[in-house]
């Protein structure tokens, strides 16, 4: 592992024993009361979701134009934690639904887009498992349409009705509902590279043993 | 003839008891009804002051919600770092037989 991992892994550690301290003592919103809390972990890991998509996609696109295999580990390693935050993000949020929208879910377009990039990176690591000889690339080009998605998701909130909050929620929250949410993000974040470092590494161990076992059997 | 004229009878008189009788089952049914509704509401009602039946506990979507969130990531970097272990582990006895057998 890099010198920086267990630096950062400490910090990491620190910023989540330290987060529900900040979030227990945000305030409550006026309207939602305390189930508006699961939003300080709801919304980091939804970016993270989609931050993890946008990694994934961009390494899938330089393997399959130079056909460099670290970036085929990196887009793998990623799309794991796509489905990893993903299913945080989608079992957060009808938690908060229920309460807020008196529903578990909506077939809105957030909600069915977010669906559908966390449905694509599952579809990502099946092909990956079960897929055989040459499933990478076409997991590679699975990953582009993961990417293509999540523009869509972030701004469809602004374009269709929907019950959804838009995106001009957060630059507008006021500082004692804004710390804790960007101190939780950057933990998240955090997690999501030391995640990611680990997960490229056990690919990186894969690839040598294989090595290794082509050069025990020539 | 007399068939036609007794049956034009009877759906008169029928039509008849039918206008007589309906208002006042058509009252009795409104009446009822509205009853049976819950006053209406002419101005918002914050959540915290509605009656206990029509509120729904936030505490336990909350803990539910934060007990996922630990349990999942959790369970992930266990996951992970038993293969990464068991990898490892491979790697390890393959080099050292590949040792023993005189390649490397």
């Amino acid at each position: 592992m890099p010198k920086w991992f267990v630096p950062l892994a400490v910090v990491c550690a620190v910023m989540f024993a330290v987060s529900p301290v900040l979030i227990a003592n945000a305030p409550y919103e006026s309207t939602m009361g305390l189930v508006q809390k699961i939003f300080y972990v709801h919304l980091p890991s939804a970016w993270v979701f989609l931050l993890g998509a946008i990694v994934c996609g961009i390494a899938s696109a330089r393997f399959l134009f130079k056909g460099d295999p670290r970036q085929d580990r990196l887009a793998w390693a990623a799309a794991e934690l796509v489905v990893v935050f993903g299913i945080i993000t989608l079992v957060t949020g009808p938690l908060w639904a229920r309460k807020a929208w008196g529903v578990w879910w909506q077939w809105d377009v957030r909600l069915t887009s977010s669906l559908m990039g966390w449905m694509v990176s599952v579809a990502y690591l099946l092909l990956r498992q079960f897929g055989g000889p040459g499933s990478e690339k076409l997991a590679a080009g699975l990953a582009l349409f993961g990417m293509a998605n999540v523009p869509f998701i972030y701004i469809s909130v602004n374009y269709w009705r929907t019950i959804h909050p838009t995106t001009s929620v957060v630059p507008t929250l006021p500082t004692s509902f804004g710390l804790p949410l960007w101190f939780s993000a950057i933990a998240f974040l955090l997690l999501f590279v030391l995640l990611l470092r680990m997960r490229v590494r056990l690919e990186e161990q894969r690839a040598t043993l294989d090595t290794l076992y082509l050069s025990a059997d020539a | 003839m007399t068939t036609r004229l007794l049956m034009a009878t009877v759906l008169f008189c029928a039509i008849g008891a039918a206008g007589t009788i309906w208002p006042s089952i058509d009252r009795y049914t409104a009446t009822t009804v509205l009853a049976q509704q819950p006053a209406p509401v002419d101005e918002f009602v914050p959540i915290d002051q509605l009656p206990p039946q029509d509120q729904l506990p936030a505490a336990p979507l909350l803990v539910t919600a934060y007990a996922f969130v630990v349990l999942m990531l959790f369970a992930y970097v266990v996951s992970l770092a038993k293969r990464l272990g068991g990898v490892q582990r491979d790697l390890e006895r393959l080099q050292s037989e590949l040792k023993h057998t005189g390649r490397s």
